[in-house]
C-alpha cells in the first residue's frame, strides 16, 4: 500500500565517522507521503546521526540523498535548504530555547518581521494561539514568559508544533515523548497521528516498542550503523523486532 | 495583646517554624513566597540605588545632594554607561568582551588622529577603528573557537600596545581655540568638548540609551542576543549562521565602544595613552549591577543604566565622605558580589567555573 507510492525521501548508502568512531555505515531508506516510518534500534546505533544527516547537520563522508525525487547536491546540503524544501526536525534533548518565549521557540529561524528589523509580535502571538488549539494543548501561562517555565509537555508540543507547521513534507521527531509522562505521551501520540492526516510523511525515533506498534506503518532496524532490517508493522511481533535490535 | 503573643510563643513546635513565617510573611520555598523572592530579586538594582542614595544624602547631606554634585554625577556617567552598554551585548548571548578599556583609548586616539588628518568629521575614523576591533573579537572568537575571555583578554594586551606604538606615547589635546604651542598636538574643536559638558552630554547619552532600550526588545537581533545566551546548539540546528551573528555582536559592541571613546575625548579634552585603562572591569561590574546574569540569555538596558549609576554614585559619595581611593575600591568591590550574590537565582546554576 505505501511503497508503489512515489517516495518523499530517499536515503542511499550514507555513512559518517566521527575521528576514528563508524557512526553510521550504510545507512538507507525510502519515506512514502503520509506514511509514518519508526527508526528503530539500539543506544549508539546511529539512529541520530542519520536523521541528522537527513535534516542537513551533517554531510554525509559518502552516499546522498534526495528528496521529492530531487538528489540534493553536496553544496545545498545544508540546513537552510532542507528546511526550505519542508523537512523539520525535533531534535533529542535540544528542541526548545529555555529563556525565550513560546512564540519564539515556535518561530525559530523564522521570525517574522516588521519594517525589516522588529519583530513582529503580534503575528507570532495569534500563531502561537492557532498552533496550540490545533493541536489542543491548554496553557495558563502568558505567552510572554520564558518557555522554561511551561511544563515538560508543553515545551515539547512547541516544538512539535514548529515541526508541524513548517513541515510540509517531512517531519522527523527523535524520542519525543522519552522526557513526557503518560498524559504527555499520549498528547504527543495524537498529534503524530493528527500529522498523518494531512499527507506529511513522519519520521519516529523511539525507543518505547509499544510506541512504535501504535504509531508506525512501518520499521527500520538501525544496527551498528547499518540499516539492517525492514517490517511492516502488520508483519512482525514485538519479539522478532527485539532480537532484530539486538542482533541485528 | 501581651498574653496572646506570650501564647503564641509557647506554642510546641516553635522551632519547625521559619523565620519568614514568624514574620508573618510566606515562606520563601512555597510557590507563593517564591513569586516575592522573583519580584525581589528582578528588583535588586533599583532597592540598591535608592539605598546608596539614601545612604549617602544621609552621611554627607547637602554636599551629596546637590545640584551641583548631580550634574557632576551626570558628566561622570555616560562614558562608563556607553561601555557598560557595549558589554551588555555581549554579555546577553554568554560571552564576555574585556578589551573595551583598551580600545577606547585606542579608538579615541583614532578619533582624534582622524579629525587632525580630515577635520572635524574625521571623529567617524574612530567609530570604525573601535568597529574593527569588534570584529576582529568576534572573527577570532567565532572562527577560531577560543573562548572570547580569552580572545578579548589578549586583544586588551595587543589593542592597548597599538596604541603606545601609533602615538609614540604622546597625548593628542582638543581646545576651543587655535594653539599657538607648536610642541604639543591639538585640534580645535569648541564643538566637542561643549559636547562633553552637562546637559549635552546627558542628552546624548539618553539618545543612546532609548535607541539601544529599541535595538535590544524590540529586533530580532536584540531578541537573538538573547536566544544565543540561551541555547547556541538549538540555533545551529535551525540553520541559524551563529558564527556570523557573533561577529555582528562584537562589531555592535565595538561601534558602542566607538561612542564612548567619542564621549570620553569630548569630557577629558584629550587622547591619551592610558585613556580607558581598567574601565572594563567597571563596564562589566556596571553590567552586573544592573542585574544581568554573566552567563548569558537575559539583560535589561534599563538596569544597566541603573548599575553605572549606581557604581558612579557609590564612588562619588565615598570621595566626598572623604574615604581615600582605595578604601573606595575595595568598596565597590565588595558591593558588586553583594549585588551578585542576592542576584542570582542559584537553583538554576548546576556548576560554576
Ligand atoms: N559528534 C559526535 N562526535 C563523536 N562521536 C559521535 C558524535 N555523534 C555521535 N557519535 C557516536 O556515534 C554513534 C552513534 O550515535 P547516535 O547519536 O547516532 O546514536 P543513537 O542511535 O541516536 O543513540 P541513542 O538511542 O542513544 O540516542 C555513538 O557511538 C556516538 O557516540
Ligand atoms: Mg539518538
Amino acid at each position: 500500500m505505501n511503497s508503489p507510492a512515489k517516495p518523499i525521501l530517499e536515503v542511499n548508502s550514507v555513512s559518517k565517522a566521527f575521528g576514528g568512531v563508524e557512526a553510521l555505515r550504510d545507512g538507507s531508506l525510502k519515506l512514502s507521503p503520509g506514511e509514518v516510518l519508526a527508526i528503530v534500534g539500539a543506544n549508539g546505533a546511529g539512529k541520530s546521526t542519520l536523521i541528522k544527516i537527513i535534516a542537513g547537520v551533517l554531510t554525509p563522508d559518502r552516499g546522498d540523498i534526495s528528496i521529492k525525487g530531487k538528489s540534493i547536491a553536496r553544496q545545498d546540503h545544508t540546513v537552510g535548504f532542507i528546511r526550505q524544501m519542508g523537512v523539520e526536525v525535533v531534535y533529542q534533548d535540544l528542541a526548545i530555547v529555555p529563556n525565550m518565549t513560546a512564540p519564539y521557540n515556535l518561530f525559530l529561524g523564522r521570525v517574522p518581521r516588521k519594517f525589516g528589523i522588529f519583530v513582529d509580535e503580534k503575528k507570532m502571538q495569534e500563531k502561537t494561539r492557532e498552533v496550540l488549539a490545533e493541536l489542543k494543548v491548554e496553557t495558563v501561562q502568558s505567552l510572554k514568559r520564558p518557555i522554561s517555565e511551561m511544563s515538560g509537555g508543553q515545551q515539547q508540543s512547541i516544538a512539535i508544533g514548529r515541526a508541524i507547521a513548517w513541515g510540509k513534507e517531512i517531519v522527523i521527531l527523535d524520542e519525543p515523548t522519552a522526557a513526557l509522562g503518560p498524559n504527555e505521551t499520549q498528547q504527543v501520540e495524537r498529534v503524530i497521528n493528527e500529522i498523518r492526516k494531512r499527507n506529511t510523511a513522519t519520521i519516529l525515533i523511539s525507543h518505547n516498542l509499544d510506541q512504535v506498534f501504535r504509531l508506525a506503518d512501518r520499521l527500520v532496524v538501525v544496527h551498528q550503523g547499518n540499516t539492517s532490517k525492514e517490517f511492516m508493522r502488520n508483519e512482525v511481533t514485538i519479539d522478532e523486532l527485539v532480537k532484530a535490535i539486538t542482533t541485528g | 495583646m501581651a498574653s496572646d503573643v506570650e501564647k503564641k510563643t509557647m506554642l510546641p513546635n516553635m522551632e519547625n517554624r521559619t523565620l519568614m513565617a514568624r514574620l508573618g510573611l510566606p515562606n520563601w520555598d512555597s510557590p507563593e513566597g517564591r513569586v516575592w523572592v522573583n519580584r525581589l530579586r528582578d528588583n535588586v538594582p533599583f532597592i540598591a540605588i535608592t539605598l546608596v542614595i539614601l545612604l549617602f544624602w544621609f552621611i554627607s547631606g547637602d554636599r551629596f545632594m546637590s545640584v551641583r554634585n548631580w550634574t557632576f554625577i551626570a558628566q561622570q556617567t555616560p562614558v562608563l554607561l556607553l561601555l557598560a552598554f557595549a558589554q551588555l551585548l555581549v554579555v546577553t548571548t554568554g560571552s564576555i568582551d574585556i578589551s573595551v578599556g583598551s580600545n577606547l583609548g585606542f579608538s579615541a586616539y583614532m578619533a582624534a588622529l582622524g579629525m587632525l588628518w580630515f577635520g572635524e568629521l574625521g571623529f567617524i575614523v574612530g567609530i570604525f577603528a573601535a568597529m574593527l576591533i569588534g570584529v576582529l573579537n568576534g572573527a577570532i572568537f567565532s572562527l577560531f573557537k577560543i573562548s572570547s575571555f580569552v580572545t578579548t583578554l589578549a586583544m586588551l594586551i595587543i589593542v592597548r600596545a597599538v596604541l603606545v606604538i601609533v602615538s609614540d606615547g604622546r597625548s593628542i589635546y582638543v581646545s576651543d581655540q587655535p594653539m599657538s604651542n607648536s610642541n604639543i598636538t591639538s585640534i580645535e574643536a569648541k564643538w566637542l568638548l561643549d559636547l562633553g559638558q552637562f546637559p549635552q552630554i546627558l542628552y546624548f547619552t539618553v539618545l543612546v540609551a532609548v535607541l539601544l532600550w529599541i535595538v535590544y526588545e524590540k529586533t530580532v537581533f536584540g531578541q537573538q542576543l538573547k536566544a544565543l545566551g540561551g541555547n547556541e546548539k538549538v540555533l545551529r540546528l535551525t540553520g541559524i549562521s551563529v558564527n556570523w551573528f557573533k561577529i555582528q555582536v562584537f562589531a555592535a559592541a565595538g561601534f558602542m565602544v566607538g561612542l564612548a571613546s567619542f564621549i570620553n575625548l569630548a569630557r577629558s579634552g584629550a587622547a591619551t595613552v592610558q585613556a580607558g585603562e581598567m574601565l572594563e572591569l567597571d563596564a562589566i561590574a556596571a553590567v552586573a549591577l544592573g542585574g544581568t546574569v554573566l552567563t548569558g540569555g537575559y539583560g535589561s538596558v534599563l538596569k544597566t543604566v541603573v548599575g553605572a549609576l549606581t557604581l558612579t554614585i557609590v564612588a562619588n559619595g565615598l570621595t566626598i565622605a572623604g574615604v581615600p581611593p582605595s578604601w573606595s575600591r575595595i568598596a565597590r568591590g565588595l558591593l558588586l558580589i553583594i549585588a551578585i550574590a542576592i542576584s542570582l537565582n542559584r537553583k538554576q546554576i548546576d556548576v560554576v567555573k
